[in-house]
C-alpha cells in the first residue's frame, strides 16, 4: 500500500465518526464526508426507516440504528450523482408530504405515513434500489425519476441493513459461520410460511 | 526472513532461485526443497502468512463496517479490479489496486492480479480439471498456434503427483475430454443439477453433466493432515484465507511444506527486474531484483531459476532481461516472445426458472459451486465454423421466497420466511481462445514504474471465431434448457474485457521448435537451458478447463527433469 492509500483509508475511517447526534432541527447536525445533514433530515430518514422496518415484538429500525447506516452507505458507497438525486428526492418527498397532508412527515400519524409509502410502492419497480440485499455489485441499476429512486434508496439499504444486522442473522435466521454444512438434498417437508 | 544477512556473493548464491510464491512458484519451492536444493523464493509483495494474515476470515457479514460493499471512493479508484467479482469489503486486501501498479493498455484489458506470498492463490475460485488429450493434441489436428512438445500422458503421472497432495474432490466420471484423477469424495449435486445431468446424459451424445471439481478437502487423507491442514467446513468464504486450510493455496499448503524442509528462503517485497545471463558460461547466473522497501538493487544467484511470476510478468520480467547475447529478451531468438498471448472467454450467460422439484432444496452451502458441463463441441472431429470449444459451468438453486414488496410488520415478517421460492439454475460459458500473433505483450519503455521497471503494454482482443463461439453456446444450451422443460430461458451476453476470465496465458510458449516457441517440453528456455518457465506463459493453447491445476503439474514435472538434469551436469 502507498502512502497515499493509506491516508485515503485513514481518512474514511476517521470519517465515519462524524455521525452527531441532532442538536436543532435546520441547521446541519450531522457532517458527512460528502454532506451535511439537518436534525429534520435525519429525523425523516429515521422515520422511513421505522416504518419500513418497524418495532414489533422484535427490535425496529431505530432500535438498530438501520438509519445511520443508510447515511453511513449513502456517504460512502453511493455516486456523488446519486447522492445529489438522493436530496433532490427528499425535498420533492417533504413536498409530496406537504401536499398530502399539510404537515411535515414526522409529524404524520402511522396510518398517514403508511398512506404515503403506499402511493410508491404501487408504482412499478418499487423494489429496493442501490444495494440489492444481497449486496451484490449493481450493474445496471434501474433509471428512475428522483423521488422514486429517494424511496428506493432508503428502502434498499435499510432492508440491507437489516437482513445484514447482527440481530437478524443470529435471531430470525441463523448464519452459520463455522461449521458451515452442505446438504444438496434437503427435503422441504412442509413449505409452510415461518 | 526478510532480514538476510548477505554481504559476499556466497551469501546470496543458491542451489535455485523461485520468482514469485503464487500456485505455480508454491510448487516449484516444494518440489525442489523436497529433493533437497536450497531454495530461494523471491516475492514482490508483502509476506502473508497463513492463518495469521488473514484478518477477515473469522468476521461476520454484519462485522464489515460496509457489510461487504467497498466504498465508492475505493471502486471509483480502482476501475479495473473492481470489476472482479470477488473485490469486496472481505478480501480486497488481497488484490493488487489499479493505481498501485498501473500498465497500459493497447487494447482494453482487465489484469487482476495479486501481488503478496501467496500471490493469487488465496483469491481463486478452486475449480480443477485436467486438461486431455484433446487439447494437447489440439492444434496439431486443428491447425492452430503451434503443435504443442508433449502429450496428455506425458503429463498425466504429474497430475497424479499434485492432486494428491493439493487435495481435489469429484467423481470418477469417465469422460475421455476430462480424464478423471485422484479425487476425494465429490460434493454432491442438488436436486436440480442431478435432473439436468440425468436429461443430458440420456438426450445428448457426448455431452455430460458433472460435480464440478475443486481443490477443497471435502475429507482429507494424511497427506493433507500432514500440512497441517483441516477438513473443508464449507463456509464458502474462501477468498478471504481459509483457517482450516480447506482448499489448496500456497499458503495453507506448498510453501509451509517447503519450509519445514529447511531448505527454503524466502524473500517479499523483492521485484524481479531481471534475470542475469552470464555470457561465458552460457546460461544465466541469477536475478537482480529491486528492493521495495529500500529501492536497492541486489543480485541473487543460482543454477537452476523457476520463473513463476503469472502469465504476464513472467513475460515482462522475460522481455526486460536484455543481454548482449538476447537484445530483445532472454531466450528469445525466434522473436516470439510475448506473442501469442491467449485467455479464456467469459462473456456469455444464461439463467431460467425450474418448475417442480418442490420436495427438495438445498442446504448449506457447496464450496464447488454445482455443476459442470465438459466441452462437447469438435471433439472428436470438426462440426462447427469456429475452432475449439468451451466449457460451461451450471448450477441451480432455491432460496427462500421474500418479496420486497411492500414495507411495515408483514413485510419486515416475510423477510425472515422460511417458505421456499422457486428453483433456478444458471450457467456461464469458459470459451477456448485462439492464440494470435496479434495478441501480444511488449514493454513500454517510455514509462516505468515505481522501481524502474518497464510498464508492460498490453494488446489483446476477441475474435471472429470467439463470436461464433459465444452464439453457439447461447442456441446449444438455450436448446438443452428447453428440452429440460426449464422456463423464461434468459441468455444474456456481455462485452467484458478479456483478462476479467483470470485465465491469461501465453507469450513464453512450449513447442517442438525453437523457432516459433521459447520453450521445449520440459519447460526450459529452447536458447538458455537452466532457466525454466512453469506457469501460464508457457501454455501452447489455453484448452476451455481451468489452467492452474495444469501450471502445477507441469511445474512439478519440470522441476524433476531439472533437478535430475543438474545431477547430471546438464544444467
Ligand atoms: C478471483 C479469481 C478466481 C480464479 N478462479 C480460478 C479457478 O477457479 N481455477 C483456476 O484454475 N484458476 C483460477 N484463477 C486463476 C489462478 O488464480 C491463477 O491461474 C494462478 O494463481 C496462477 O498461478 P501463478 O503461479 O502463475 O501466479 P500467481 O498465483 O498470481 O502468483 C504469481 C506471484 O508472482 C509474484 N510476482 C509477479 N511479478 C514478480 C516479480 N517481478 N518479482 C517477484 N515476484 C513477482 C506475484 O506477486 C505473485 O505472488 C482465479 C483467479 C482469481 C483472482
Ligand atoms: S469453504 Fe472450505 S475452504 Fe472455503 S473457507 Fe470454508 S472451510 Fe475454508
Amino acid at each position: 500500500m502507498d502512502r497515499r492509500t493509506a491516508i485515503r483509508n485513514l481518512a474514511l475511517v476517521l470519517s465515519s465518526a462524524a455521525i452527531l447526534p441532532a442538536c436543532t432541527k435546520d441547521n446541519p447536525t450531522a457532517h458527512f464526508k460528502h454532506f451535511d445533514v439537518t436534525g429534520d433530515q435525519e429525523a425523516l430518514i429515521a422515520d422511513l426507516a421505522e416504518t419500513i422496518i418497524p418495532k414489533t415484538t422484535t427490535p425496529g429500525a431505530k432500535d438498530l440504528n438501520l438509519d445511520k447506516f443508510v447515511w453511513l452507505m449513502l456517504d460512502d458507497c453511493t455516486k456523488k450523482e446519486d447522492q445529489q438525486a438522493f436530496f433532490k428526492g427528499m425535498d420533492k418527498f417533504n413536498d409530496l408530504t406537504k401536499k398530502m397532508y399539510s404537515k411535515s412527515f414526522a409529524d404524520c400519524s402511522k396510518t398517514e405515513k403508511a398512506a404515503i409509502l403506499a402511493t410508491f410502492e404501487k408504482k412499478p419497480g418499487a423494489k429496493p434500489t442501490g444495494r440489492n440485499p444481497s449486496g451484490k455489485k449493481d450493474d445496471k441499476p434501474e433509471k428512475k425519476d428522483e423521488l422514486q429512486a429517494f424511496y428506493g434508496t432508503v428502502k434498499g439499504l435499510t432492508v440491507f441493513g437489516y437482513t445484514q444486522s447482527q440481530y437478524f442473522m443470529t435471531k430470525e435466521i441463523v448464519y452459520e459461520l463455522v461449521p458451515g454444512r452442505y446438504n444438496a438434498h434437503f427435503p422441504v417437508k412442509n413449505n409452510m410460511k415461518a | 526472513m526478510a532480514n538476510l544477512n548477505i554481504d559476499s556473493a556466497k551469501e546470496r548464491t543458491f542451489d535455485a532461485i523461485v520468482i514469485g510464491s503464487g500456485i505455480s512458484g508454491g510448487w516449484a519451492a516444494k518440489e525442489l526443497t523436497d529433493k533437497g536444493l536450497k531454495v530461494l523464493m523471491l516475492e514482490r509483495g508483502r509476506d502473508v502468512k497463513h492463518i495469521k494474515d488473514y484478518p477477515t476470515t473469522n468476521m461476520y457479514p454484519w462485522e464489515f463496517k460496509h457489510r461487504g460493499v467497498l466504498p465508492m471512493a475505493v471502486q471509483e479508484a480502482n476501475p479495473i479490479v473492481n470489476r472482479c467479482y470477488a473485490f469486496g469489503e472481505s478480501a480486497a486486501h488481497f488484490f493488487v489496486k489499479d493505481n498501485e501498479h498501473p500498465y497500459v493498455q493497447t487494447k482494453p484489458f482487465d489484469w487482476i492480479r495479486g501481488y503478496q506470498v501467496g500471490g493469487k492463490s488465496l483469491l481463486w475460485a478452486r475449480q480443477t480439471q485436467r486438461w486431455s488429450e484433446f487439447d494437447f493434441e489440439g492444434p496439431a489436428r486443428d491447425g492452430f498456434a503451434v503443435d504443442w512438445p508433449i502429450r496428455y500422458q506425458d503429463i498425466a503421472p504429474w497430475y497424479s503427483h499434485v492432486e494428491k497432495f493439493a487435495g481435489i474432490s469429484g467423481n470418477k466420471d469417465g469422460i475421455a475430454e476430462l480424464p478423471d484423477g485422484e479425487f476425494l469424495p465429490a460434493f454432491p449435486l442438488n436436486a436440480v443439477e442431478e435432473y439436468f445431468r440425468k436429461h443430458v446424459k440420456v438426450n445428448y451424445q457426448n455431452r455430460h453433466v458433472i460435480s464440478a471439481r475443486c481443490a477443497h478437502l471435502s475429507k482429507p487423507n494424511q497427506i493433507h493432515l500432514d500440512q497441517g491442514r483441516a477438513q473443508c467446513q464449507e463456509r464458502t468464504i474462501c477468498e478471504r484465507g481459509c483457517p482450516f486450510g480447506g482448499y489448496f493455496s500456497s499458503n495453507a499448503s506448498t510453501i509451509p511444506w517447503a519450509l519445514k524442509s529447511g531448505n527454503l528462503t524466502i524473500r517479499p517485497f523483492s521485484v524481479v527486474e531481471s534475470i542475469i545471463y552470464d555470457e561465458k558460461k552460457g546460461k544465466a547466473s541469477g536475478v537482480r531484483i529491486v528492493d521495495t522497501n529500500t529501492k536497492k538493487t541486489e543480485e541473487f544467484y543460482s543454477r537452476i531459476i523457476f520463473v513463476n511470476a503469472a502469465a504476464l510478468n513472467t513475460n515482462l520480467i522475460l522481455l526486460n532481461s536484455k543481454s548482449h547475447r538476447f537484445p530483445n529478451g532472454l531466450g528469445n531468438d525466434s522473436g516470439v516472445l510475448g506473442k501469442f498471448v491467449a485467455f479464456h472467454n467469459y462473456s456469455a450467460h444464461i439463467g431460467a426458472e425450474v418448475e417442480g422439484f418442490e420436495e427438495w432444496a438445498t442446504d448449506g452451502r457447496n464450496p464447488a459451486g454445482g455443476g459442470y458441463i465438459p466441452r462437447f463441441r469438435n471433439v472428436y472431429k470438426q462440426e462447427t465454423d469456429f475452432l475449439r470449444g468451451y466449457a460451461c459451468g451450471f448450477s441451480a438453486y432455491r432460496g427462500f421466497k421474500h418479496s420486497y414488496d411492500g414495507f411495515g410488520e408483514d413485510f419486515k415478517a416475510g423477510l425472515a420466511s422460511k417458505e421456499y421460492g422457486p428453483w433456478r439454475v444458471g450457467s456461464h460459458m469458459m470459451g477456448e481462445t485462439i492464440p494470435k500473433e496479434t495478441n501480444f505483450v511488449k514493454l513500454d519503455d517510455s514509462k516505468k514504474d515505481a522501481w524502474g521497471v518497464p510498464l508492460l503494454d498490453i494488446s489483446v482482443d476477441y475474435d471472429d471465431n470467439d463470436e461464433k463461439m459465444k452464439k453457439d453456446y447461447i442456441e446449444q444450451l438455450t436448446e438443452m434448457f428447453t428440452s429440460a422443460g426449464f422456463k423464461n430461458i434468459q441468455p444474456s451476453t456481455n462485452h467484458q474485457a478479456p483478462g476479467l476470465d483470470i485465465h491469461e496465458m501465453g507469450g513464453v510458449r512450449m513447442g517442438k521448435d525453437p523457432k516459433t516457441s521459447m520453450l521445449n517440453k520440459w519447460n526450459q528456455l529452447h536458447a538458455c537451458t537452466n532457466v525454466f518457465v512453469t506457469d501460464g506463459a508457457s501454455m501452447t493453447s489455453t484448452s476451455c478447463q481451468n489452467p492452474s491445476l495444469t501450471y502445477m503439474a507441469l511445474t512439478a514435472r519440470a522441476v524433476d527433469h531439472a533437478v535430475s538434469e543438474s545431477k547430471k551436469g546438464n544444467v
